[in-house]
């Protein structure tokens, strides 16, 4: 090991030409005069030892591991965000103490000053903030204040951005109030360089997280009570921050909801389950205050649980952070923290902000228009006011540029501001800090920014030693949270810092979690989502069978298989006919749409996107072995690159490949998913749709089967994986009765329409029910059950009547569609969207109003 | 003189609502020059859950939640209120708008601050521009006392807008029915809000009814038995008073308040979410009677 004093060596033997600071700019890791700050040693050391090579091992384990994290809670671009290097942002106990402090005393002052606005409003009583500041905007939550009981406190999370300016100060650049909840990040990000840094990360002693967060989740207990139930509200897959939403809910076996999964009764919310309403005690809320409670925002919020607020007014229900707390979130506490601490708190503000003026007085607009290349104009409360013209306007003029546009957009900003300067503040990046940051040229020092992580425990509030950081290039927006550099905070006593360490990482935090029962239930929506998890994959399937089916005959040898009219006919059964085209053209076609056409509705492209949506949100429910298959296929890149017609045994390869995930997928499960509702829901799902796409293949086949028409027959055993079941079974050509007999009629062949059905009456005699007879969707597989076990094999391949197979396989899809629309009814009743009542017309006599 | 006030309000849905849950601000409350004497509401099908708390504005508002099927729902409110004629008031020894203004913007006396905060900026409905802002100033001279330039205000309004039922609906924004200067009560009062807001002087928007018995020899006032709104003024002195742009006239014995806010989205007297209803039909009705008369 070598034992180096200066920084540029130490770093700049192993990787780089040379690491220099600018002067006068605080680096983390390099003094004034070019010496390694102590703290940085043990990584200065290590990439000494390991070298290039060695930090790219790292770093590509990071972000494997990124990705795999990524995919398993959200599936999608987590990974492919702002993309970091790897290397960590290590900071000394006395920076990070003192750092600390001031975040907890951020988040008791923003607590307090939201109490007091909703409350007695003594700050604005004693003229310590002005009315504009929270009555200027529309973040105030009116339908909040003045409560008989008020929340004992309002935030209870805490999250804030923060730099270190050039001169070696931490200040804060924003207040995350209103939905916080960025903890999984942090959590998942830790997780991911732990493992890729395991033995730096032991062996310097690096603070964890973990003692944090059962601090944490002891407030979030006693909140709640015995018993109590804890769920996570999310606005669902669709919003940025799913992924952090999802993955701190599994942290902390709360159950993760959309708006549309509560209703609130009697002044309780409660979670809408297969079992009935369950009570909600606590809620940690990741939708913003303005889109929940459709009754008292209406026009904003989601229609999902309306009222909401009403059973937080009660006490009944615990908001993790209550509504209203957008009122002093972003940058509407900085204009006037300092009077704010020492009034509410009794002390001096330990961390300033960065400049931040509020546009809503004649000075400080004259300031900030007087030289607005200095400033960014920016929402008080980080929400774009409604009808804004001001920010769009910002952004406008600065890709136009020079010339008459700046001066008359700058008359238009005054205008706006005079008009409702309440809304906004202007604000000033300081001059930041720089870190060690990868680049492929070396390592360099970068500014850099970092968002940290505040909670309240029994003891107060306290902060997660560590944070998510980015780099920053000057004149750069800070970009959405997301994975980040890791901070990692050195302990007090490293020696005792190592010792605590052997205990083992934060991972085993996850497989012990906490035994609680509230993540059990089974929310209807999800039960609706596992139900069409299991219909979407056996649609797949039948759709990736017949392009088998057809892709295989095409490139073999027998000629009457591979008759272009024979293979048009079988892909037809899936894609849209076109009239237009013959022949090999017309085969071509259809095939090249059903692999990569996206508006092909049957089409494999189409499947393959709603497959992964539905499974991305039944995610929760499913193992993740079960996931794994189901991303596999759905983020496979050749699915994505398939060109016009590409009918070669790639092709074929990547067919069988995905049937062969879906098949690894069914098969998981079986095994993985206890028999509970979970699993009967995927089952009913899967059940269903695979006995409609038998029928449905009767249907098409039926007159091609009465005519015995042997490729036709052939066909319908390869799609249905009976050829040998029938060879075995039979010894001889395909005829249409045994062919009949042993894909309709036969309850022991699982590829058989009589198995599915058996299937899904069992399950569906399993169900609960509150009525002592059978219920309508049982009655109804039942009956359909029935008829088909009276049919004559002879008598359907006749198909000649009624009776015969197309006339059943008709009649099948219609009791099936209907079986599947009774479930629906049955169980997944929130699937009716609320709507909005009409408004009261302002009734005049002459406009309707007459009785 | 003492009114009987009846409104119903009442929807049939296309399909059985299986869920409902309603936001109801139809109890009036006491105000200057305003006594409540009995005040009730009842909803058909009864509800499985009434609660009501008092808002931040003072109002009384009720939610009903209805969770069994049903295709019609009907909320009936009903109240006797006593009015008071209107005092005899100097407006002109109100104080120059500018002070108010300063008041409510925290640069004066503090001890209404709390109060009048929320009624000092525009709201989302009562957002300005340069038109009615300077279509505001002209009434409102640099140091004319607020009440006397409030008044002339809503003569202004009264005069030079078009009563038009019809002509604008229940979300038209200020800036939209100043364009046209045509629009109904609600419409008034959101212009006029949004003239006097734009100036930062605190002003209400006041949801109520009017009695339209024309008083002998006098034309019938517009806004007959209706929902009917206007506008309330703050004065350090006076307190709030209430203007009517719609009828040009201080509220007085045939006008009956029902809440007060910020606009018209803090006060609607009926607001939900229904579940499975389908297509929605409402009627609406209001009866204002002297007690005893009908």
């Amino acid at each position: 090991m070598l034992h180096l004093t200066n920084a540029q060596e130490a770093i700049g033997t192993a990787l780089s030409d040379g690491y220099s600071v600018a002067p006068g700019r605080h680096d983390e890791a390099m003094t004034a005069d070019g010496g390694l700050r102590a703290h940085w040693r043990g990584l200065a050391d290590w990439l000494t030892a390991v070298g290039g090579q060695g930090y790219g091992a790292a770093a590509e384990d990071l972000g494997r591991l990124r990705t795999e994290s990524g995919l398993a809670f959200a599936a999608r671009d987590t990974a492919t965000g702002p993309v970091s290097d790897a290397l960590p942002v290590i900071l000394a106990p006395d920076d990070w103490a003192k750092l600390e402090r001031g975040i907890e005393q951020r988040a008791a002052l923003a607590d307090a000053a939201i109490t007091d606005v909703y409350t007695d409003r003594r700050t604005l009583a004693a003229g310590l903030v002005p009315p504009g500041l929270i009555y200027g905007g529309a973040s105030f939550a009116a339908h909040c204040a003045a409560w008989e009981r008020p929340p004992r406190h309002w935030a209870h999370v805490y999250e804030a951005d923060v730099a270190r300016t050039a001169d070696g100060e931490w200040v804060i650049l924003s207040d995350r109030l209103d939905t916080p909840l960025g903890d999984g990040w942090l959590l998942a990000n830790r997780i991911a360089t732990t493992q890729a840094y395991a033995d730096l990360f032991v062996d310097l002693g690096v603070r964890r997280l973990a003692t944090h967060y059962s601090a944490f989740q002891a407030h979030l207990d006693q909140m709640m009570g015995w018993e109590g139930r804890l769920v996570l509200l999310t606005a669902g897959e669709h919003d940025p921050r799913f992924f952090s939403h999802a993955y701190f809910a599994r942290y902390l076996d709360a159950a993760l909801v959309e708006p549309a999964d509560l209703t609130v009764r009697e002044g309780a919310a409660f979670v809408k389950t297969l079992g009935g309403l369950r009570r909600v005690d606590v809620m940690l809320r990741g939708v913003p205050d303005a889109e929940v409670d459709a009754l008292h925002r209406p026009g904003r919020a989601a229609f999902g649980a309306p009222a909401l607020s009403l059973a937080a007014r009660s006490g009944s229900l615990k908001i993790v952070n209550a509504i209203g707390c957008a009122a002093f979130a972003y940058r509407a506490l900085a204009p006037y923290a300092h009077r704010l601490a020492q009034h509410l708190l009794g002390e001096e503000l330990l961390l300033s902000d960065a400049p931040c003026l509020w546009l809503g007085g004649d000075r400080a607009r004259e300031q900030v228009l007087g030289k607005p290349e200095d400033w960014l104009i920016e929402p008080l409360t980080g929400i774009r006011p409604e009808h804004d013209q001001l920010l769009s306007g910002q952004t406008q003029s600065q890709s136009q540029g020079q010339g008459q546009s700046q001066s008359q957009g700058r008359d238009q900003s005054a205008e706006i501001l005079a008009r409702t300067g309440e809304r906004y503040c202007a604000t000033q990046m300081p001059e930041l800090a720089t870190t060690p940051t990868w680049t492929p040229e070396g390592i360099f020092p970068k500014p850099w920014i970092m968002r940290v992580f505040a909670g309240r425990t029994a003891e107060g509030w306290r902060v997660a030693p560590g944070g998510v950081a980015s780099t920053l290039e000057p004149g750069q927006r800070p970009a959405n949270l997301g994975f980040g550099k890791d901070v990692w905070v050195l302990p007090d006593d490293a020696a005792q810092g190592r010792k605590s360490q052997a205990a083992g990482l934060m991972t085993q935090q996850f497989s012990s979690g906490h035994l609680r029962r509230t993540g059990r239930d089974l929310l209807s929506r999800v039960a609706d989502e596992l139900f069409w998890l299991g219909r979407n994959a056996e649609r797949a399937e039948a759709v990736l069978r017949i392009l088998s089916v057809c892709l295989g005959r095409y490139l073999g040898a027998n000629r009457t298989d591979a008759d272009p009219e024979v293979l048009s006919f079988l892909a037809e059964a899936y894609a849209a006919p076109d009239e237009d085209l013959s022949g090999k053209a017309r085969y071509r076609d259809a095939i090249e749409r059903l692999t990569s056409k996206a508006n092909e509705p049957s089409g494999v492209q189409r499947i393959i996107a709603t497959l992964r949506s539905g499974g991305l949100r039944a995610r929760a429910s499913i193992s993740a072995e079960s996931w794994r298959y189901i991303e596999r296929l759905c983020s496979d890149r050749r699915w994505q690159t398939v060109g016009p017609m590409r009918q070669n045994a790639n092709m074929a390869r990547l067919i069988e490949d995905s049937l062969q995930e879906l098949a690894a997928f069914a098969g998981s499960a079986q095994e993985n998913l206890t028999r509970n509702f979970a699993w009967r829901f995927l089952e009913l799902g899967r059940r269903i749709e695979r006995a409609m796409q038998i029928a449905h293949m009767a249907e098409t086949l039926a007159e091609k089967v009465a005519a015995s028409e042997e490729t036709y027959l052939r066909a319908w055993l390869t799609l249905s994986d009976s050829e040998s079941a029938y060879r075995s079974r039979y010894m001889m050509t395909a005829q249409p009765a045994a062919v009949i007999d042993l894909l309709v009629l036969d309850e022991s062949n699982p590829r058989a329409l009589a198995y599915q059905l058996v299937a899904l009456e069992r399950v569906l005699s399993e169900m609960p029910s509150e009525i002592p007879y059978r219920r309508a969707e049982h009655r109804r597989a039942l009956a359909l059950l029935t008829e088909l076990r009276l049919m004559d094999a002879d008598v359907l391949g006749r198909n000649d009547d009624e009776d015969g197979l197309k006339a059943f396989a008709e009649r099948c899809q219609e009791d099936l569609a209907e079986i599947s629309n009774l479930i629906g009814r049955a169980y997944f009743a929130h699937a009716d969207a609320p709507e909005a009542m009409l408004v009261q017309a302002r009734a005049f006599p002459d406009e309707g109003g007459a009785q | 003189m003492m009114l009987d006030v009846r409104h119903r309000t009442h929807y049939r849905y296309q399909n059985p609502a299986v869920f409902s849950q309603h936001l109801l601000r139809l109890t009036p409350g006491a105000a200057p020059g305003q006594r409540v004497a009995i005040t009730h509401v009842t909803i058909t099908p009864e509800p499985e859950n009434l609660d009501s708390h008092t808002d931040m504005f003072g109002n009384t508002v009720h939610v009903a939640t209805v969770s069994r099927p049903h295709e019609t729902l009907e909320i009936v409110a009903t109240s006797r209120v006593d009015r008071a004629t209107p005092e005899g008031m100097i407006f002109d020894t109100s104080s120059p708008w500018e002070h108010t203004k300063a008041t409510a913007l925290g640069l004066g006396n503090l001890s209404p601050v709390a109060e009048l905060g929320p009624f000092a900026f525009p709201s989302q409905m009562t957002a300005g521009d340069a038109a009615i802002e300077a279509y505001t100033r002209e009434s409102f001279s640099p140091g004319r006392p607020v009440l006397a330039a409030a008044e002339e205000l809503t003569h202004r309004i009264f005069k030079d807008f078009a009563y038009t039922p019809g002509a604008t609906s229940a979300d038209t924004l200020p800036v939209d029915s100043f364009a046209k200067k045509e629009g109904v009560c609600q419409d008034f009062a959101h212009v006029m809000l949004a003239g006097l807001r734009a100036l930062r002087v605190p002003a209400r928007y006041v949801s109520g009814y009017l009695r339209t018995q024309p008083p002998e020899g006098k034309a019938r006032l517009q806004g007959a038995d209706a929902s009917h709104a206007w506008v309330s003024v703050w004065d350090p002195a006076f307190g709030w008073v209430d203007f009517d742009p719609t009828n040009d006239c201080v509220p007085g014995q045939d006008h009956v308040a029902l809440a007060h806010g910020r606009d018209y989205s803090d006060v609607s007297p009926v607001a939900g979410v229904v579940v499975g209803a389908g297509a929605q039909r409402l009627t609406v009705g209001v009866d204002v009677t002297a007690a005893g008369e009908a």
